[in-house]
This record gives C-alpha cells, sequence and structure tokens, in this order.
C-alpha cells in the first residue's frame, strides 16, 4: 500500500496505480479526452494535467500515464493546474473549432469557445481506436502515422489498413468525437470505407456480427465457425 | 567569429546590447561547424551576433519544429500552430500588440504541458526567448509596418543521434516501432545501418550512453529496438531492399565485403552503380563474420543481410583475396572508383619472447576466431591462456569454454575499469566461468620443444594516465611469475595487412591507410578508403559511417561535383537543455538470457529478442529529445 497525499487529503493507492486511476476512485473529477480506462494510457490530449511535486518543485504531468509512488504530493485543482487544461483545451478548440465534443470539454473548463456550429466530428488524434485495435481486438488495422525527421508525412492522422480490418466497429464504439462512422443496411455493414458481409443469427436471424470478425475469433480461438453461427444474446 | 550581442543559450542570459560587454560562456555556441552565423535559434536559446531579422527567423524555427512534432500530443502540434499563425499574422501586417503577449503564454503552455522532450525542450523555447529579449522588434510588427522573411538554414540532431558514429535517425526509428510500424521503421533503420540484425545484436551503443533517460532511471535499449525491427522482418520472411531507381554505367570496386564495403555496395548500388565486391574469405561480414562468434551473432542473420545486397545487385566475388593493388589492371576492367575496406586481421605483436617461434597452441586471437568461423576444429585439451582485455579477448575466451575447455583464463594487465571491453560481455564471460587475472602481462612464451606450455609473467601495477586516459600499467620489478597453459591466444589487437598495396599507398605511423578524413580519399587518384583498415580496430558501426560516406563520396567524385560532408554540431553540447519538467521513471523493458549452465554447452545465442508487444512498450519510453537549430 502507498500513502499519497491529493489536494492535502491523504490517501491509499496500490503500486502500479496512476495518478488518475487514484483519483478516480477517491472521486476527485479529473477532465480526460483519450483515457479509457481498458485501455494503455496515451497521454494524447493534456487535459488530466496536475502538479506533482518532484524535487521540491511543483510540476505539471499527465495523471493518466504518471505511476503513484508512495509520498507523493499531487494538487489537482490550482490556479496553475485549471490554466494548463484551459489551454489544452483552448488548443484543441482552436484546431478543432465545430468538434462538439471538443467544445463541450472546453466550455466545461470555462474557455470561451467562439460562436459556431458544433455539428462537426474531427479525428482529434486521442488514439482511443488505434490502441483499441492493437490492444483489445488485436489486428493492427488502426495505426498512427505522424512525422519527424526525414519523413514527409504532411498531417499526423490514423492509418486505416482495410486488409487487417474485421469490421468488428470497435473503433466506432470507442472514438469521442463520433469521427469514425458505422453503418449498417440490409446484410451490410459498412465501417471506414470498408463493406463488410454481416452473418445473420441462426435464432433470431438478426445480423450480429460480420463474417470476417466471426472467421477471426474461430482462427484465434480455435472455436469452428459452425459453433459461432448463433448471436450473444440467443446462446 | 563576431562578438556575441545577445545570447539566452542555457538559459543564461547575455546581453551586450546596451554596450556594455559581457563575458561569453564557453558553452554558448558560435560557429555551427565552419559555418558562421548572424543570428541563431536552437532547442536551448537564441544567440545573435549581428543584425538580424528575429521574427522572421522565429517563424522559420517553428515550421522547421513543425516537421518534427509528432502530433501525437495536442499542446505540441497544435500550439506551434497557434503561435506560427500569430506570427505570420504580426509580419503580415495584421497583428495587434496583444497577440506577442498570447504568443508569450502559448509558448509557456507547450514547454510545461506537451507529452514529450521535443515539445518540452526544444519546439519553441528559443521562440519564448526571442518574444521576451526581442519584444521591440515584435511590437514593431504590431503598429500595422509589415516585415519581411529572410532565407533560413535548419539542422536536427539528439543526444543519441549525435553520439552514434553513423548517426541514425533514433528517435525515428523508435517511434515507428512506438507506433507498430516495424517495417517503416527498419526502412529508415537501413538509410544509414544496412546490417540492423547484426548491429541490433553486437553494437557498442555509444547512443545508450547518451540517452537524457540515464538521468531518470535507465537508458533506452536502443540496440535491442533496433534488433525487434530487424527481427520482425525477418519472422515475416525477411522482405527485399528497394531497387535503384535508375542504372548508372560506371563501375566501382570494392576490396573487402566488411560492414564498411558492404554499405558503400548498398549505397552505391541505389544510387544506380555497378559494384563489385573481392572478399578474401568464403563469406561476406568481415569481422562480424569471422571475428563475433554466433552466441553473440548467429551467422544467419549477417548471411541473410549479406544476401540481401548481393540480391540488390552488387557482384560480392568470395575466395578474391586482392594480392597486388594493380591499378592499371582495374583501370582496364573498367573500374572508375575503388574502396578499399580491408579491415585490421593482422594481430598484433605483444612484444615478448617466444611470439614469433610459430610454437603449437599460440594462435592469434583474431586468427583463432577466424578458423573457429570458418569451420576449423579445435581440440579442447587442458587450460587456455588468452591474454587482452577488449572484446576479442572475451569472444576468444566465451568460445573458449564452449568448445569444452574447463580451464579459461584471461591475463590483462590493466584493473576491471580500464578494460576496452563492453560491460555487459565481461559479466557475461565471468557468470559463464571464465577467470580473469588482472594487471598482469606477459614476459615470454614458454615451450617444451614445439609445444606451448605456458607464459611468464609479470605482475604490473598502475601509474599515470598515457594519452587514452587510462592508467599506464607499469611492471613490478621481480614479481615474475608462471602460468601453465596448453593454449596461449594474444589479443591485445590488430592492424591491417597492407602487404597487397605495395608501396604506392600512403600509411600512417599506425600502420593504417592515410585518408582525408571526410572525403575518405587516399593518395592514389579515384582510390578510396574506410574502416578498420584506416581508423585501427574499431566498432562495426564506424565502419558502416565510413561505408554510407564513402558511397556519398565516390558519388561526387564520379559526377565531378564537390563533396559535403554532413552539418557538424561539434563543440555544442546536445546533450544539455534547461528544463525537464516531470518525467515518470519507468524502468527498462528486460530480455532474458540463456542460463549460464546452458550458454556454455553449444553456440546458441545468448540473449532472447524482444517480442513486438514488449518493443513498443519499451519504444514508449523514448523522450524524443529531438535538438532543432535555424540560423541565418
Amino acid at each position: 500500500m502507498l500513502n499519497v497525499t491529493i489536494d492535502g487529503k491523504k490517501l491509499e493507492a496500490k503500486d502500479g496505480e496512476t495518478i488518475l486511476q487514484v483519483c478516480q476512485a477517491n472521486h476527485v473529477r479529473i477532465p480526460t479526452l483519450c483515457f479509457h480506462k481498458d485501455l494503455t494510457p496515451f497521454g494524447a490530449c493534456r487535459l488530466c494535467v496536475v502538479e506533482v511535486k518532484t524535487d521540491g518543485k511543483w510540476q505539471l504531468a499527465s495523471s493518466c500515464d504518471t505511476l503513484v509512488r508512495n509520498k507523493m504530493e499531487v494538487r489537482t485543482n490550482t490556479d496553475r493546474v485549471k490554466e494548463s487544461r484551459k489551454l489544452a483545451a483552448e488548443l484543441l478548440c482552436y484546431k478543432y473549432p465545430s468538434t462538439k465534443a471538443v467544445r463541450d470539454m472546453a466550455e466545461s473548463l470555462g474557455v470561451e469557445v467562439p460562436e459556431g456550429k458544433a455539428d462537426g466530428s474531427d479525428c482529434i488524434l486521442c488514439g482511443l481506436c488505434t490502441r483499441t485495435c492493437h490492444e483489445i481486438v488485436g489486428v493492427d488495422a488502426l495505426k498512427f502515422l505522424d512525422r519527424g525527421l526525414g519523413r514527409s508525412v504532411s498531417e499526423p492522422r490514423i492509418e486505416y489498413i482495410a486488409d487487417a480490418c474485421i469490421g468488428c466497429g470497435s473503433c466506432a464504439y470507442v472514438c469521442p468525437t463520433g469521427f469514425v462512422k458505422m453503418e449498417a443496411s440490409g446484410d451490410r455493414r459498412v465501417i471506414w470505407d470498408k463493406s463488410f458481409k454481416m452473418t445473420a443469427c441462426d435464432k433470431c436471424g438478426r445480423y450480429f456480427a460480420p463474417e470476417e470478425q466471426l472467421k477471426w475469433i474461430s482462427r484465434k480461438t480455435g472455436v469452428p465457425m459452425s459453433k459461432l453461427t448463433v448471436c450473444t444474446s440467443c446462446r | 567569429m563576431s562578438a556575441v550581442s545577445f545570447s539566452s543559450w542555457n538559459g543564461k542570459i547575455i546581453d551586450n546590447r546596451t554596450g556594455k560587454a559581457a563575458r561569453v560562456d564557453a558553452g554558448v555556441p558560435t560557429m555551427l561547424g565552419d559555418k558562421s552565423f548572424t543570428a541563431l535559434m536552437g532547442w536551448n536559446g537564441l544567440v545573435v551576433s549581428g543584425a538580424a531579422n528575429i521574427p522572421s527567423l522565429a517563424l522559420g524555427y517553428l515550421r522547421e519544429a513543425r516537421k518534427l512534432s509528432c502530433g501525437e500530443c495536442s499542446v505540441c502540434s497544435i500550439g506551434i500552430d497557434r503561435i506560427a499563425a500569430l506570427l505570420e499574422g504580426l509580419i503580415a501586417g495584421r497583428g495587434k500588440k496583444q497577440d506577442v503577449a498570447e504568443i508569450e503564454r502559448v509558448a509557456r503552455g507547450v514547454m510545461e504541458l506537451s507529452k514529450c522532450n521535443f515539445g518540452r525542450a526544444s519546439a519553441v523555447t528559443p521562440v519564448l526567448d526571442a518574444v521576451r529579449y526581442y519584444k521591440d522588434d515584435f511590437l514593431a510588427l504590431a503598429t500595422g509596418k509589415k516585415g519581411t522573411t529572410s532565407p533560413y538554414k535548419t539542422a536536427v540532431t539528439a543526444p543519441c543521434i549525435e553520439a552514434c558514429p553513423a548517426r541514425l535517425d533514433i528517435p525515428g526509428y523508435i517511434e515507428l516501432i512506438r507506433n507498430n510500424k516495424f517495417d517503416e521503421s527498419l526502412d529508415l533503420i537501413r538509410k544509414r545501418c544496412i546490417l540492423p540484425g547484426v548491429i541490433g545484436r553486437a553494437c557498442t551503443h555509444p547512443c545508450e550512453e547518451a540517452c537524457i533517460r540515464n538521468g531518470i532511471d535507465q537508458t533506452l535499449a536502443i540496440r535491442l529496438l533496433k534488433r525487434a525491427a530487424a527481427d520482425n522482418d525477418l519472422a515475416s520472411g525477411g522482405g527485399a531492399l528497394k531497387k535503384p531507381t535508375a542504372e548508372r554505367p560506371e563501375k566501382v570496386a570494392i576490396v573487402g565485403a566488411g560492414p564498411a564495403g558492404l554499405a558503400a555496395a548498398y549505397h552505391l548500388r541505389r544510387m544506380g552503380y555497378q559494384v563489385t565486391i573481392f572478399e578474401a574469405f568464403p563469406k561476406g561480414g568481415g569481422m562480424a563474420a569471422v571475428g563475433i562468434p554466433d552466441y553473440r551473432l548467429p551467422k544467419n542473420i549477417l548471411e541473410h543481410e549479406t544476401r540481401l545486397i548481393r540480391e540488390l545487385g552488387a557482384d560480392i566475388q568470395y575466395n578474391r583475396k586482392i594480392t597486388k593493388l594493380d591499378m592499371d589492371e582495374l583501370t582496364a576492367q573498367g573500374f572508375k572508383a575503388v574502396f578499399l575496406g580491408v579491415g585490421a586481421h593482422e594481430g598484433t605483436r605483444m612484444g615478448c619472447k617466444g611470439e614469433d617461434a610459430g610454437y603449437e597452441g599460440f594462435v592469434d586471437g583474431a586468427v583463432f576466431l577466424r578458423d573457429l568461423a570458418l569451420g576449423k576444429p579445435v581440440e579442447p585439451k587442458g587450460k587456455v591462456v588468452i591474454v587482452g582485455g577488449g572484446n576479442v579477448a572475451m569472444d576468444c575466451a566465451r568460445s573458449c569454454l564452449r568448445l569444452g575447455f574447463k580451464d579459461v583464463e584471461i591475463l590483462y594487465r590493466r584493473t576491471r575499469k580500464e578494460m576496452p571491453a563492453r560491460a555487459e560481455e565481461i559479466d557475461e564471460a565471468l557468470e559463464e566461468g571464465v577467470k580473469i587475472r588482472y594487471l598482469v602481462a606477459p614476459v615470454s612464451v614458454l615451450a617444451d620443444g614445439n609445444r606451448v606450455k605456458g607464459l611468464e609473467c609479470i605482475r604490473m601495477k598502475l601509474g599515470e594516465p598515457d594519452s587514452s586516459g587510462r592508467r599506464r600499467p607499469v611492471p613490478v620489478k621481480g614479481s615474475e611469475f608462471k602460468v601453465k597453459a596448453d593454449m596461449v591466444i594474444p589479443a591485445i589487437g590488430q592492424k591491417p595487412e597492407l602487404g597487397f598495396a605495395g608501396d604506392v599507398l600512403q600509411v600512417t605511423g599506425w600502420g593504417t591507410i592515410e585518408v582525408n578524413p571526410e572525403t575518405l580519399r587516399t593518395n592514389l587518384e579515384g582510390v578510396f578508403a574506410g574502416g578498420d583498415c584506416v581508423s585501427g580496430p574499431a566498432t562495426l558501426i564506424e565502419a558502416l559511417d565510413a561505408g554510407n560516406r564513402v558511397a556519398r563520396s565516390i558519388d561526387a567524385y564520379l559526377q565531378g561535383r564537390t563533396f559535403e560532408p554532413e552539418m557538424s554540431f561539434k563543440g555544442i553540447d546536445v546533450k544539455a537543455q534547461r528544463a525537464l519538467g516531470h518525467v515518470d521513471a519507468c524502468p527498462q523493458e528486460k530480455v532474458s538470457l540463456l542460463e549460464p549452465k546452458e550458454r556454455v554447452k553449444s553456440f546458441a545465442e545468448v540473449e532472447a529478442p524482444y517480442s513486438d508487444a514488449t518493443a513498443m512498450k519499451e519504444a514508449n519510453r523514448c523522450l524524443r529529445c529531438y535538438r532543432l537549430v535555424v540560423w541565418e
């Protein structure tokens, strides 16, 4: 058990927990856009920033990917923290002025959001979809395309690898802005512009999963395809 | 050099604009290699030495920083965009006074809030200095007067890149691994390291010593990450190298298929030249093939990487030892340029009695390893004594254990601290049962008839430091003693065999080939040299660098262009930075090693690889310490 002080309150934490996890367990509210409890933290949105005492100095750190240490001191509600979160939200708003999720977040942090339509859905590069695809689904159909020395990627973006995609739709569920769209009509599902043939449940007749996803599950688990013809509700 | 009128380098303000001249620190850059500047913006500050357009240079800096900002965390890339837009507005005469304060506010935020060390240390640091200390230049633009933009030059490095002899884009390839793009990572590695699987196993990795993480927890496992990129490719079948876009008619001869020769061949082939390599041994790789045992570098890795270069069209002729450098003959065969990368394969003499007697059981270390690599059987009988403290000595000792020798002892004339072998090599040797006796030097080789039976040695003590900075060993008078041995392997260094060059080639006092250090040209027209035969025994990665550079130099020579050396950061401390902020300590991902008991039973590879998932996790520790400079 570790002892930590958050906003002056002495709290207990388990080894391996992040500051964000301890805060959430103790009802200390911290804004996030790129965090999901089942995924490795990514530290992209910088909204979860807190102050941590490092070598006697208060330093800013993202709480989602900073582990708690014994006797750590953390502050989550100072002016510096609030201003930093506001700046992070402001910058997101600057780049994605019409994205509803971003505007809502910025407003909740006290940013004066400029007038304009709030119906957009941009990719804000939060990495939730890439992490889900890699860590949960395990097919790696979505990868970050970022820049650096000697690479001529004009703007960072998410790369979609159609051949690897099984159409499971996890990325659409996890996307915080609605950028990843999934549409269903009849026996087809369209996601990231790739069309998938859906399998109907043997019992209720409902289309419940793309064929490619069932094949993937069968290959991965060794369960024969013939045993995967019933949807979860009828099983 | 002109006097510095302003500097904020390292966060220390030197302001001579008021007329009072302040002393300039030794750490402030006043030149970039051989280039001077009127103003320079770098990750660590702003240096001005003449009349300069500071707002324009700041905009140039931001444009270059934007290319390096990966875009993963919102603050860095969007922050740079925001500041650049405000600055563009000011320069175009559309700006307001408040914009200058806003630039300051956002720049502070980027430095405090960014995820990685590029955003924190490099992305906007000198721009913040510029608006603070050259505020009037910016405010003047807010009065409706249009500004101008001037051209600028730019260069990028990182502490790890700077430490690497071949200057690989280390943060770049690590980032691609982090993002699960192993194939692209390998492409990036190959631009400067055409033997990634070999280097990923056997490199001395000076990059890891320079890693900024050393000051926080532990270096990135840079070598193992390179190996992960190479292993990932090999696991999926090992793709071919990219073919040249166009063929060129000029023929280039390369002597020696070692790392230098192979790197030169690869780059020259990529440029379209017709390349022939003459190799004395029956296999390629030079010291990587005949000097590094299988347990450190399995031969199939080197064979695969050599084969790829051959398949790219380099004609490697094995068992073709060049015994005489006949330029007329090479010219007659149509070769327009020659690269000598013959290595350093001849053992250095110990300078003790009896070493030239040709005793049975007395074998030079390089020869011993070569014979082993080429399949010559060795009978493991009795005790073997190895003399020397370098990697070759370790390789010989550990190989002897694997051959079945029960008693393996290394004699070294200094102490563990001065040993030139890699620390992990020494540790692994000791774990396996190699004994090391320090502060001992041989005086004469003892023999029974024609057969070695031991060494007469003398004890040493450490004296004053020598030219290498290590303390010089001094013999202790009257301390002679005998060491029994059935086999003696001196491994105290090698030098090139240059007999083939006759007396036409200029050589140095150390018996290496004399070259122009930039162009690698020898005294003979059209003849270049590099690698161990120029540097003396050095590392694989230094040889690869020579091969990379000589390809560019030969290309310039054949096309009648002047060779442009790469931008140099020499004299600038690229590790220094102002504030790092809070970085969460997290230990390096470990790989497993074979149990010492298992290791000595065979030549099986000791070190296990990273899985792809572990490699991605380790790559996530990289702080991306790109260092950017722009100047005018």
